[in-house]
C-alpha cells in the first residue's frame, strides 16, 4: 500500500521545516506549497489525499483557496490558524474545511486530526450504519440509540443533532451548520436553541452529563462527536 | 378622559414640592411692629426643640438687653459673630460661612430685613438666608410687616415713615411656614411705655409718630391679611396637590405696561397688590419703538430698575419691540391669555390732548373683552419730564435756531437777488427750500424755527407793504398760512427721515461690528483663540477692562484678560465663582458682592454654562447700544467656546481611537511574532519525541537546529520589545564612551553574516574615521537591526555598509537593492510596527527594528534618515550621522 500524500500549504519556512520530516516519519508523503496559487496547482497535479492549509497566505486569502477547491473536490482540508483569528476559522469551516488546529500545536494532535479526516473520507464512501463510541451505540438504519443495550429515547430534534454530529464523527461541526441543517436556514444565529438541545442531549446520552465525553464543546466554534481511539 | 386629566395632580406643583424637599425650610416669624415678641417666640420655640434633641443653633439674635429674652438663650448654642470694621467702627455681623460650615439642622437668624455692611458677600440678609436654605439648612427668621416691598408705599402713606430696609415679597412667598406673632396695639403701647420695647434713641421722634394706635392697628391688619392670604395659598396648594376640585383657579392674568416715566413704579406696586389679591400671575412689559432708539440711557436704567422691582415682587418681565404701542400690548395680551391690563394714565396737558388720543384712551377703545385698569398719579407728582432730561434739548435748541436763521437769511438774500432780475410770482417756494434744508441739517426744532422765520422774512421783505409786518391783501394772509402749514409738515417729514437715517446708521455700525466679530470667531478653531478674540473685541467696543474665566475641573481659571495687566482680587474671584455656580449675574451693580469692580455674567452655550465674562464697571454705566453689543457678543462667544470645546473633545476621541488601533496592531504583531517561533519549537519538539525513532539522523539534527534558531529569534524579539519599552519610558541611558565606529561595524557585519549565511554583505570603511561619543553595544544593535532589515527586504541582492567622515560628522550607511520604499511612506518607516510588505500585517520582521534604531541613535545624539531609491532606481539606504568626537583622532589604522 502506498503512503497517503499530504499537501502542506504554509508560507512560513520554519513550519514547513518541521512538518515535513515529522509527517514523513508518521508515514505520509509530503508535498509543499508556499502560496495559494501553488497550492491549487499542487492539488490538481500531485493528487494529494489531504490538505493542511494556513489561512494567512501571501498571495490570496486561505478562504479563497477553500472555495476554489470545494468547487471541484471533496478532499479533506485541515486549517492551521492562530487563536485571534477565530471568525476566520469559523468562516473557513462554514466554507467547507473539515477541521482546524490552532498554532502552536503538538504533532500528535495534528496526526490524530489527519487520521480522522482520512478515515472519514473512507467512511463517506462506505457509509457505515452504526457508530460506537464510549459505550454509546448509534444505529442510523434502525434509528436507534442505546447504551449497554438499553434504548435511549430521543426527541426528533435531538436525534437529528446526534446523527449530524455522528456523520462528521471526530470532526468539528460549526454552530451555523448544526442550526441550519436541524432548524432550517432562518435559524443560523439562534445559538440559544443549540445550547438547550445539546444540554438535553448530553443528559440522555452521556455517562456524566457535567463532564461530556461524547459530545465535546469547541468553544466559540461548534461541537465535536468524539470517536473511540482518539 | 378629560375629567380624569383634570383630576390628576398638577405636575408643576408636585415638581416645585420636590425641589422644596432638597432645600432647607424657611420659617418666618411675622409681626406687625417691633416689640410684639417675635424674637421671644422664636427662642422659646427653639428651646423646646433643643430639649427634644434637635440640632438647633442661634446664628444671630438681638435681645436688645431684654432680660426675659436673653434668659431664653441659655442652653442654646450661639454661633460666634463675624467681627468687621466698617468706616472705622467695629461691627458684629452674622457669620454666613461659619453657619454653612457648622451645618446645623436649624439656624436662627433674626431681622430678615437687615442690610449687610459694604464688603459682605450679599448686600441683604435675606440673600444670606437664601444661601443657607440652598445649602439644605432650615432657617428661622423674624420680619415686621412694614419691611415688605409691595407694602412700602402703603406703609409710608399710613405712618408717614418711609422704610428703607425692604424685603422682596417673593422671599415671604417662598417661606415654607409663616408664624404670626400678634399683640393687640393697646398692649404694645403699654409695653412701649414700660420700656420693654427696644428703640434706638436717634429715631425717637419718628418712632413716636409710628407707634400711634391708628398706625399700629393698620399695620396689624396688614400683617393679619398677609398671613390670611398665605393660608389661602397653602390651601390652594393642598387642593392642587391632592387634585381636589375647587374654585381655586381664578384664571386671571395681568399684563402690566410700564415705561420710563415716574408713574410706572406706582403702577408696578399697585399691580403687585392687585395680583396677590386676585391670586393671579402677572407680566410686566415695556415696549420699545422699532424705528427709534429708546430715549436715553437714563430711560433704560429706569426700566431696568422697574423690572428688578417687579421681579422681586414676583412678576415675569418682557421687553417688546414694535411700532404701534396699542397693537403690541393687545397682541401680547392675547398671546399670554391676559384678562386684565394695568397701565398708568396721565392726563395730557395743553394742546397734545387734542392732537392724538393718549395711550390709555386708545387702549380702552380697542381692548375688546379685556379689563383695563388705570393707575392715576398722585396729585403732588411733578411733570413727567425732569429738568435734567430737558437740558440737552436746550443746548441743541440754540444750535437748531442758528441753523434755521442761517438758512432763512441766505434764502432772503437770494430772493432779493432774484427779484432784481426777474419778477418771481411765488417767491415763497424759495423759503420752502430753506425750511427743508434746516429740517435735514438741524432736525425738527430747526424746521419749525425756519418755518416761522421764513414767514416773517417773507412778509417783511416781499409782501406789500414792504418792510413792515402788516399785510393788507387778504389773499396774502391766506397764502402765508398755507405756506406755514406746508413748511411745518414738510420740515417734519424731512427731519423724521434724518432721524431714521441716523438710527439706521447706528444699527448698521453695531451690526457691522458684530458681523466682524463673528467672522473673526468663525476662523478660530481653538478655544484659546476664541477667548482672545472675544476679550479684545469686547474691550475695543466697550472701552472697559474685560476678563474671561472658564471652568476647569471644578475650578474657575482666568482664560483671557484685556488689557493684559488687568488683575482680579479675591472679591472679584468670589463673585466670578458665584456666577459660575449659580449661573446668574454677580459683582458690580448686582445683588451679590456688589463691591467687586467687575460685573460678571454667565456665558450660556447650548449645553450649559461655558464660561464667565467680567466687565469692569465704573461711574458711567453702559449705554443701550453697548449693552446690546455686549449681550450679542457674549452669546456669540458662548457658542464659539462651546463649539471649541466640542471639537477638542472630538480630537481627544480621535486620539483615543488612534491609541486603540495602535494597541490592536501591537497585540496582533506580538502574537504573530511570538507564535510562529513557538509553533515551530513545539511542533519540532513533539515530532522528535513521538516520531524521533522513525526519522533519519539528519532530520533529527535539522529539527534540533530549527528549535535553536527559533529560540534565538524569540529571544531577539523579546529583547527588541524590552528595548522599545526602555526607549519609550525614557530609561535608556547610553554609556557615553568613546566608540570606534569601524570596530562596531565590523563586528555587526560578522554577526549578520553568521546569522544570514549565503547573503552577501559588503563593507567599505574609511581609514580616517574619528571616534564618536556613544555606546558601542547600542550602536552594534542599531547596525544589526539595519542589516537584518536590508537582508530581509534586499531581495537577495548584496547589501552594502559604508562608514566615512563627512565634514564634522561620522556617517554610516546601510544600502540594499530591494524594491525600495514608496516616497509617501518614507517618513513612516521609523514608526513602530510599520512594515513594508503585505497588507495583512504579516511581514517577516517585527516592525520594531527601525524604530528601535532611531530611538538608540537619537539617544546617543545622532540622526537617522531613510533614502529611497538608493542606487539606480532601486533599493533603500538608511543613513546615520554622529557628530565626530571633540578629541577627534583617527581610528586605528587598518
Amino acid at each position: 500500500m502506498t503512503n497517503e500524500r499530504i499537501l502542506v500549504v504554509d508560507d512560513e519556512p520554519q513550519i514547513q521545516r518541521f512538518l515535513k520530516p515529522a509527517l514523513k516519519a508518521a508515514g505520509y508523503d509530503v508535498v509543499e506549497a508556499a502560496t495559494g496559487g501553488e497550492a491549487l496547482k499542487a492539488v490538481a497535479t500531485a493528487a494529494p489525499d489531504l490538505v493542511i492549509l494556513d489561512l494567512g497566505l501571501p498571495d490570496m486569502d486561505g478562504k479563497e483557496v477553500i472555495t476554489s477547491l470545494r468547487g471541484w473536490t471533496q478532499i479533506p482540508i485541515i486549517i492551521l490558524s492562530a487563536r485571534e483569528r477565530e471568525s476566520e476559522k469559523i468562516a473557513a469551516l462554514d466554507l467547507g474545511a473539515d477541521d482546524y488546529i490552532e498554532k502552536p500545536f503538538g504533532i500528535g494532535e495534528l496526526t490524530a486530526r489527519i487520521r480522522n479526516a482520512l478515515r472519514h473520507r473512507e467512511r463517506a464512501e462506505a457509509a457505515p450504519a452504526t457508530l460506537v463510541t464510549d459505550g454509546l451505540v448509534i444505529d442510523t438504519v434502525r434509528r436507534l440509540v442505546s447504551r449497554n443495550g438499553e434504548a435511549i429515547r430521543l426527541t426528533p430534534k435531538e436525534y437529528d443533532l446526534l446523527t449530524l454530529l455522528a456523520r462528521h464523527a471526530g470532526r468539528v461541526v460549526t454552530h451555523k451548520t448544526l442550526l441550519t441543517s436541524v432548524w432550517g436556514p432562518a435559524h443560523g444565529e439562534d445559538l440559544h436553541y443549540l445550547r438547550v438541545f445539546i444540554g438535553q442531549l448530553r443528559q440522555k446520552i452521556e455517562r456524566e452529563p457535567t463532564r461530556p465525553a461524547v459530545v465535546r464543546t469547541e468553544p466559540g466554534v461548534g461541537y465535536r462527536l468524539v470517536v473511540e481511539g482518539d | 378622559m378629560a375629567d380624569d386629566d383634570s383630576r390628576r395632580p398638577d405636575p408643576d406643583t408636585l415638581l416645585a414640592l420636590a425641589e422644596k424637599d432638597r432645600r432647607g425650610k424657611l420659617t418666618v416669624f411675622l409681626g406687625a411692629a417691633p416689640g410684639v415678641g417675635k424674637t421671644y417666640a422664636m427662642l422659646s420655640r427653639a428651646g423646646r426643640l433643643k430639649a427634644e434633641g434637635v440640632d438647633v443653633v442661634v446664628g444671630l439674635v438681638e435681645t436688645h438687653g431684654r432680660g426675659e429674652t436673653a434668659a431664653l438663650l441659655d442652653g442654646l448654642e450661639v454661633l460666634p459673630r463675624r467681627q468687621i470694621t466698617h468706616r472705622g467702627r467695629g461691627l458684629e455681623e452674622f457669620d454666613l460661612d461659619g453657619a454653612l460650615a457648622r451645618r446645623p439642622r436649624i439656624v436662627l437668624v433674626d431681622e430678615l430685613a437687615h442690610s449687610n455692611p459694604e464688603g459682605s458677600r450679599h448686600p441683604k440678609r435675606y440673600q444670606d438666608i437664601e444661601e443657607l436654605i440652598a445649602a439644605g439648612i432650615d432657617v428661622w427668621t423674624a420680619l415686621n410687616i412694614q419691611h415688605l416691598e409691595s407694602l412700602a408705599d402703603l406703609v409710608a402713606q399710613i405712618t408717614g415713615v418711609t422704610v428703607r430696609e425692604r424685603v422682596p415679597d417673593v422671599v415671604l412667598k417662598k417661606a415654607d411656614e409663616i408664624l404670626l406673632v400678634d399683640l393687640p396695639p393697646t398692649e404694645l403701647i403699654e409695653r412701649l411705655k414700660e420700656g420693654k420695647v427696644y428703640l434706638p434713641d436717634s429715631a425717637s421722634r419718628a418712632i413716636d409718630r409710628f407707634f400711634r394706635l391708628g398706625n399700629l392697628t393698620a399695620l396689624r391688619e396688614l400683617a393679619l391679611r398677609r398671613t390670611a392670604d398665605r393660608v389661602d395659598d397653602q390651601m390652594v396648594d393642598y387642593l392642587k396637590q391632592h387634585a381636589i376640585e375647587g374654585p381655586w383657579a381664578t384664571g386671571e392674568r395681568l399684563l402690566v405696561c410700564v415705561g420710563p416715566d415716574d408713574l410706572s413704579e406706582k403702577v408696578v406696586r399697585v399691580a403687585s397688590r392687585l395680583a396677590s389679591g386676585l391670586n393671579a400671575p402677572w407680566i410686566v412689559v415695556s415696549i420699545e419703538r422699532a424705528d427709534r432708539e429708546v430715549g436715553t440711557t437714563e430711560h433704560l436704567h429706569r426700566i431696568e430698575a422697574l423690572f428688578r422691582l417687579a421681579e422681586q415682587l414676583g412678576a415675569e418681565t418682557r421687553r417688546v419691540v414694535g411700532n404701534d404701542f396699542v397693537e403690541e400690548i393687545l397682541k401680547l395680551a392675547r398671546r399670554e391669555h391676559a384678562t386684565q391690563i394695568v397701565i398708568g394714565a396721565r392726563r395730557d396737558r395743553g394742546w397734545r390732548r387734542f392732537v392724538s388720543p393718549s395711550l390709555p384712551d386708545a387702549l380702552s377703545r380697542k381692548a375688546a373683552g379685556l379689563g383695563v385698569y388705570f393707575v392715576t398719579p398722585d396729585r403732588k407728582e411733578r411733570a413727567p419730564v425732569p429738568a435734567r432730561l430737558a437740558l440737552p434739548a436746550i443746548a441743541s435748541f440754540r444750535q437748531s435756531a442758528l441753523i434755521a436763521a442761517a438758512f432763512v437769511v441766505a434764502t432772503a438774500a437770494a430772493g432779493k437777488l432774484v427779484y432784481l432780475f426777474a419778477e418771481l410770482p411765488n417767491i415763497s417756494l424759495l423759503f420752502l427750500l430753506a425750511v427743508l434744508g434746516a429740517a435735514v441739517l438741524g432736525g425738527y426744532a430747526s424746521a419749525f424755527i425756519a418755518a416761522f422765520l421764513s414767514a416773517l422774512a417773507y412778509n417783511f421783505l416781499f409782501i406789500d407793504p414792504l418792510h413792515t409786518f402788516t399785510i393788507t391783501a387778504p389773499h396774502e394772509v391766506f397764502a402765508l398760512i398755507v405756506f406755514l402749514s406746508v413748511a411745518i409738515i414738510a420740515g417734519g417729514f424731512a427731519s423724521r427721515i434724518k432721524e431714521q437715517a441716523e438710527v439706521a446708521r447706528v444699527r448698521a455700525t453695531a451690526l457691522q461690528s458684530l458681523y466682524d466679530f463673528s467672522r473673526k470667531l468663525s476662523t478660530t478653531g481653538k478655544a484659546d483663540d476664541a477667548n482672545w478674540v472675544a476679550v479684545s473685541h469686547l474691550q475695543a467696543s466697550l472701552k472697559r477692562n474685560i476678563v474671561l474665566l472658564l471652568p476647569e475641573k471644578n475650578d474657575l481659571k482666568v482664560a483671557a484678560v484685556w488689557p493684559p495687566d488687568t488683575e482680579l482680587d479675591v472679591t472679584d474671584f468670589t463673585a466670578a465663582r458665584w456666577t459660575c455656580d449659580k449661573q446668574e449675574k454677580a459683582g458690580f451693580g448686582t445683588g451679590t458682592l456688589p463691591n467687586s469692580r467687575f460685573e460678571f455674567r454667565p456665558l450660556m452655550g447650548p449645553h450649559g454654562l461655558v464660561g464667565v465674562c467680567g466687565i469692569q464697571q465704573g461711574e458711567e454705566r453702559l449705554d443701550l447700544n453697548a449693552e446690546r453689543a455686549l449681550s450679542a457678543i457674549l452669546d456669540q462667544t458662548a457658542i464659539a467656546l462651546d463649539r471649541a470645546r466640542l471639537s477638542e473633545e472630538s480630537v481627544m476621541q480621535a486620539a483615543k481611537l488612534e491609541g486603540e488601533r495602535y494597541r490592536e496592531a501591537l497585540l496582533s504583531s506580538i502574537s504573530h511574532d511570538l507564535r510562529t517561533p513557538l509553533a515551530t519549537i513545539m511542533g519540532a519538539v513533539t515530532s522528535l519525541r513521538q516520531l524521533g525513532e522513525r526519522m533519519t539522523a539528519e532530520s533529527r539534527d535539522d529539527l534540533l537546529q530549527s528549535i535553536e534558531e527559533e529560540g534565538s529569534r524569540m529571544s531577539r524579539f523579546v529583547s527588541n520589545l524590552l528595548d522599545m519599552t526602555r526607549i519609550e519610558s525614557g530609561t535608556l541611558k547610553p554609556k557615553g564612551d568613546w566608540v570606534d565606529v569601524s570596530d562596531v561595524v565590523q563586528s555587526a557585519v560578522e554577526r549578520a553574516r553568521k546569522y544570514f549565511p549565503g547573503k552577501v554583505i559588503e563593507t567599505g570603511i574609511a581609514a580616517d574615521l574619528p571616534l564618536i561619543e556613544g555606546d558601542s553595544v547600542l550602536l552594534g544593535q542599531v547596525l544589526f537591526n539595519l542589516l537584518d532589515n536590508a537582508v530581509k527586504y534586499g531581495g537577495g541582492e548584496p547589501v552594502n555598509v559604508y562608514a566615512r567622515r563627512d565634514g564634522q560628522d561620522v556617517l554610516i550607511s546601510v544600502t540594499d537593492l530591494g524594491r525600495g520604499i514608496p516616497p509617501a511612506e518614507i517618513d513612516r518607516v521609523f514608526e513602530k510596527f510599520y512594515r513594508r510588505g503585505r497588507p495583512d500585517g504579516r511581514a517577516p520582521g517585527t516592525g520594531l527594528g527601525l524604530s528601535i534604531a532611531r530611538g538608540f541613535v537619537e539617544a546617543m545624539g545622532g540622526r537617522i534618515h531613510a533614502e529611497s531609491p538608493a542606487v539606480k532606481k532601486k533599493g533603500t539606504r538608511i543613513v546615520i550621522r554622529f557628530p565626530a568626537g571633540e578629541k577627534a583622532r583617527t581610528g586605528k589604522a587598518t
